[in-house]
């Protein structure tokens, strides 16, 4: 499964157990209108680490945590390589 | 206890109260990891003792707590060594004392980085992994200084309220996934942190309790252990304290 197929599904999972419904997942999404709270998205870091093995937002110098969906993803297809 | 022991984290845990819960909590079943940055003669006598009895287990994890930067690959490393952790036990602290004028920064600096900077740190990185399972407590070892005054503790007592506060705020922010966030406040311990107190001070501390005593690192260790039990399941973002009365 590619990292962007495996967030979408870790985020669908996420969604479920959290009650909430997803929203459509383009790229200029904003993560907090995908339909996950600031909470969502924590926990989606989390599973992310365990499955991906990998926490962008650890390693990178970059402060600021992605706004949209795309970025949130392209921060863990760079963290990857 | 069920069938599969739960995995708890006890910091500062070779030696005083850190070494009283690690004891308690592998008594109580659990499955205790000691984190400290040597293995004490104690703790290791300690982990001798759990191997000859049929309790829960000791693990030693070394590991210098001043390395803030270090934190995340010990909680993933200790993860893939010892599956889910259920359970934080921040008690690694150092207790500088002396009037604050003269309180060389670098003591002042250590002492925001050990007794806060560190546990915050280290709680962010093993509640995330709580969150995952969706379980977990923690309990934050502050200290009665932490809301009443003590000249001479006044950067000590500083790291210890923001532990209180730190407490609160997190039970809110990660409760609805069941996790329960507590602190302890321990009183004055015949533990090293609390050497430097002369008789005369030890004196006054007792008469000034309710109980005309000193409660002891098992008493803390006893509340820990509460707090982490199945009974405390409703209690969140509280602190207990464990005094001998000494703050009624």
């Amino acid at each position: 499964m590619s990292i962007k197929l495996t967030i979408m599904d870790e985020m669908a999972r996420v969604a479920r157990e959290h009650g909430k419904t997803l929203g459509q997942l383009d790229d200029d999404v904003a993560l907090l209108d995908s339909g996950l709270d600031s909470l969502g998205l924590a926990v989606l870091v989390a599973r992310l680490e365990d499955r991906l093995g990998l926490d962008p937002f650890t390693t990178s110098d970059d402060v600021q945590f992605p706004v949209t969906v795309g970025d949130f993803v392209k921060a863990y297809e760079h963290g990857s390589h | 206890m069920n069938d599969k022991p739960r995995n708890v984290l006890v910091t500062g845990a070779s030696r005083g109260l850190g070494l009283a819960i690690a004891r308690r909590l592998t008594a109580a079943g659990y499955r205790v990891i000691a984190v400290a940055r040597s293995k004490s003669k104690p703790l290791t006598e300690a982990i001798a003792a759990v191997e000859r009895d049929a309790h829960g287990s000791l693990h030693f994890a070394p590991f210098d707590l001043g390395k803030v930067e270090a934190i995340p690959d010990l909680v993933k490393n200790l993860r893939k060594e010892f599956g889910p952790l259920y359970g934080l036990v921040n008690n690694a602290a150092v207790g500088h004392d002396g009037a604050l004028a003269v309180m060389h920064n670098s003591r002042i600096e250590e002492l925001v980085r050990l007794n806060t900077l560190s546990p915050i740190v280290l709680t962010k990185y093993v509640v995330r992994a709580m969150m995952a399972e969706g379980a977990g407590r923690i309990v934050n070892v502050a200290s009665i200084i932490g809301f009443t005054g003590y000249s001479g503790l006044a950067a000590y007592a500083a790291t210890k309220a923001a532990m209180l506060g730190f407490t609160r705020s997190l039970a809110r922010e990660v409760g609805r996934l069941g996790i329960n966030v507590n602190a302890v406040a321990p009183g004055f311990l015949d533990t090293e942190m609390t050497h430097g107190l002369t008789g005369e001070q030890r004196e006054r501390v007792i008469r000034r309790s309710a109980l005309r005593r000193l409660a002891d690192v098992d008493d803390v260790a006893n509340a820990v252990e509460f707090l982490l039990g199945d009974q405390a399941r409703s209690i969140s973002g509280t602190v207990l304290t464990v005094d001998a009365g000494t703050t009624a």
